[in-house]
């Protein structure tokens, strides 16, 4: 008698059965969603249940307007210096080359308030290009710096490194038998560009312009510090004027629900185009140097950039560096704020890292769709809610709880901070899990490796890099919060960059310089030195 | 003795069936040959759990196997490549053979050891991304030894290696078949290899198991 069909799933078991891991990733996604929810239906229900205050309810659409036409022209200016940048990076070899990638790699964990800042510095009614006015021509320069043209300016610092970044990598991966082509047939250096360079760069541009105009929708610190007034306001700044400033919780509320739906269309605009690559491939090796004019633009387009990335930040530790330290670490706040940022980062970056990791085993453990997608969802979802909006959120939350919001605050910070990374972690984490578990799961099936031995012997070794990256990423997002902090600080719970926006409306300059050299030299040995750490570490067990 | 009798496998309803029956010795090793796409690998993913056949048994010494998971069959693998784990010392991954539990202590003398019984004594500390194919092959073997199950699966296990490295390592495959008693089943399309290594011999054709008759290798 025939045995009936199927007895057996007849696709290949090559994962191996990890239903530990399974259940770990189910719980942290349950509790993040929850916490979604609970964050949307605290803004949602605050929309109703609040008080009509007397102050007048924000204009949303002339907001989302400001929000959007600074956004896109970010966008637009990003991508050009960003495309200009890469090519030239791609073409030139000099000393220290890796050294200046390296600087512009770490653009996307600058917090955007040290940039703000540094622009000030240099660019400001009393920073270095008035000084220099001032000696040599006897008069100042009425910069723009305040306004449109100073969160321009900051954002493009950012953004276009960023973008660089990610853009110099697709053409470090163009295959060198393509180029050898392209020499071979002496094409000049726009037909190489337009021929060679621009198709292996656009299928990366609308994914990567849709972040880029995320990130400009969402900035805070930056339109903060340099807004200059209402005029340039965005919905981020507005929900905290309404709730910080004008105690206008239901107005609040109308703009955080406006800005959760518009970022929730751009990410769904962008989850349709190619994403971009979370790891940067190796180089193909090809080397094709152009010559003579077109060489010529890229060492200028090269030191440009050099100048107006680096130059802010210069200033920032010479600004830091040559004020009185010692007697701002007298005062206690110093300390304590220092201490406190510190102590945040790095609760927050385990958290980040144990999150990111359950859920990323979790779903390299399954093949079934709709598992993968329930693990990585709740997740991705903090991407439509800004750091303003969640901490708006969290605020209406331990209100309704009925708890002090200064009592929640060190928790909702740690914990709104490592939901703000999650994201970025599980890009980062969750393909080379993916990778160990399709590509060796036949092995360590065969093996009869527990769970435990699988992340011990075989991931621990080969993810080291990524988990320092993660906690790397997550500490130095932390560090210059001023999102969720700006929510739940007091005068006895502050962070750097708090201490730092409440230095510069006191017009204590010299306070705000030293805090700002001092955030922006944790950040890039945090970002330097737990990669490489992590990177040693886990290799020494291998 | 491996002993599969009336196995059929179909990766989709409409297909037709792959048949296998086939009985392999201790100590000997059966080659099974078959064009590309035939079915060898199909057939070593049952015998290794990781597929499961729609009808028939399959026995190791009269114990059925198809109950078992993959990580609990007394079944070793040898893929043509993804032997080893790239990142990781040699000597870690022979480690990874080693039964457990293991004491740290008792573990270094057995790795060595198995190290040297494939003639690689003294590179343990190396990473497995530097070897050399042969290399690669033998410390997979050297992990064998430790896992000491008493079936070897080997999948197109020498197509990688150069002519002189092939020899040595079929050489070292025959040599440890024999000294331990493993029922080895060896699938490959390389001639050569089948005549070289071979007791006993099959092919698949159009998905059916054929017997091809027996040597003495």
């Amino acid at each position: 008698m025939p045995t009936p069909w199927p007895r057996s799933n007849s696709q290949p078991k090559v994962l191996p059965p990890r239903p530990l891991r399974l259940l770990g990733g189910a719980v942290i996604a349950m509790a993040v969603a929850l916490l979604v929810v609970l964050v949307l239906w605290s803004i949602a229900s605050a929309a109703y249940g609040q008080p009509e205050t007397a102050a007048p309810l924000p204009d949303v659409a002339h907001l989302l307007r400001m929000s959007a036409i600074q956004a896109a022209l970010s966008t637009v200016l990003s991508l050009l210096v960003g495309t200009a940048l890469a090519w030239s990076l791609n073409r030139l070899r000099f000393a220290g080359r890796n050294l200046v990638i390296a600087l512009f790699a770490s653009a996307i964990v600058t917090p955007g308030l040290i940039v703000a800042f540094g622009l000030l510095t240099v660019w400001g009614r009393s920073g270095w290009i008035n000084a220099i006015a001032n000696v040599l021509f006897h008069t100042s320069i009425d910069t723009p710096i305040f306004g449109l043209g100073g969160i321009l300016a900051a954002h493009v610092i950012l953004d276009a490194a960023f973008a660089a970044r990610i853009l110099l990598a697709r053409l470090d991966a163009i295959p060198s038998t393509r180029l050898k082509t392209g020499q071979g047939l002496a094409l000049t250096p726009a037909k190489r560009f337009a021929t060679i360079d621009w198709p292996a760069l656009r299928g990366t541009m609308p994914g990567l312009a849709a972040i880029i105009f995320l990130l400009a929708f969402t900035s805070f610190p930056i339109v903060l510090l340099l807004g200059g007034g209402p005029a340039n306001q965005t919905l981020e700044v507005a929900i905290y004027s309404a709730v910080r400033l004008d105690f206008n919780l239901h107005g609040a509320v109308i703009l955080a629900l406006a800005q959760i739906g518009f970022c929730s269309i751009i990410i769904l605009a962008a989850s349709a185009f190619a994403p971009i690559p979370s790891t940067l491939g190796p180089s193909a090796g090809q080397r094709w140097a152009d010559r003579g004019f077109a060489k010529a633009v890229q060492w200028t387009v090269l030191l440009a950039c050099i100048i107006g990335f680096a130059l802010p930040l210069l200033a920032v530790l010479a600004g830091g560096f040559s004020s009185n330290l010692p007697a701002l670490f007298a005062r206690p706040s110093f300390p304590s704020a220092l201490a406190t940022s510190l102590a945040i980062g790095t609760l927050s970056a385990l958290l980040t890292l144990v999150l990111a990791l359950g859920l990323g085993s979790a779903r390299a453990a399954t093949l079934r769709p709709l598992a993968r997608i329930g693990l990585a969802a709740p997740a991705y979802a903090y991407l439509a809610v800004p750091a303003v909006v969640l901490a708006l959120g969290f605020f209406l939350l331990v209100r309704t709880m009925g708890i002090e919001p200064a009592t929640a605050g060190p928790a909702v910070v740690i914990l709104g901070n490592a939901l703000l990374s999650l994201p970025f972690a599980i890009a980062t984490l969750g393909p080379p899990l993916e990778a160990v578990a399709s590509g060796q799961g036949k092995l360590i099936r065969s093996l009869g490796l527990s769970g435990w031995q699988q992340f011990v012997r075989v991931e621990w070794p080969l993810l080291g890099r990524e988990i320092g990256v993660v906690l790397a990423l997550a500490f130095c997002f932390s560090l210059g919060d001023l999102g969720v902090i700006s929510f739940f600080g007091t005068q006895d719970f502050s962070t750097l960059p708090l201490l730092l926006v409440r230095a510069l409306g006191a017009y204590r300059t010299d306070d705000a310089a030293i805090v700002a050299a001092v955030m922006l030299v944790i950040t890039v040995a945090a970002f330097t030195a737990l990669p490489q750490f992590f990177a040693r570490w886990s290799d020494a067990q291998a | 003795m491996l002993r599969l009798e009336g196995i059929r496998f179909a990766y989709a309803p409409e297909a037709l069936p792959y048949r296998f029956d086939m009985v392999a010795q201790p100590g000997e090793i059966s080659a099974v040959m078959g064009a590309s796409g035939a079915g060898k690998s199909t057939l070593l993913d049952l015998i290794a759990g990781f597929l499961l056949p729609q009808a028939g048994s399959m026995t190791l010494d009269g114990v059925d196997l198809l109950p078992l998971q993959p990580e609990d069959r007394p079944v070793s693998l040898l893929f043509q490549s993804n032997t080893l784990f790239e990142h990781l010392s040699a000597e870690n991954n022979v480690a990874l053979g080693l039964p457990r539990p293991t004491r740290r202590k008792d573990a270094g003398p057995l790795i060595a050891a198995a190290l040297a019984e494939v003639g690689l004594a003294g590179i343990g500390k190396q990473r497995a991304a530097t070897l050399s194919g042969g290399q690669k092959q033998r410390v997979a073997l050297a992990r064998t030894l430790l896992r000491n199950k008493p079936v070897l699966l080997l999948d197109e296990p020498f197509s990688a290696l150069d002519d002189e490295t092939r020899v040595a390592a079929r050489d070292l495959v025959r040599n440890l078949t024999r000294a331990h008693d493993w029922t080895t089943i060896l699938v490959s399309h390389h001639t050569e290899d089948v005549q070289a290594l071979a007791t006993c011999r099959y092919r698949i054709a159009a998905g059916v198991l054929l017997p091809e008759g027996n040597t003495a290798a």
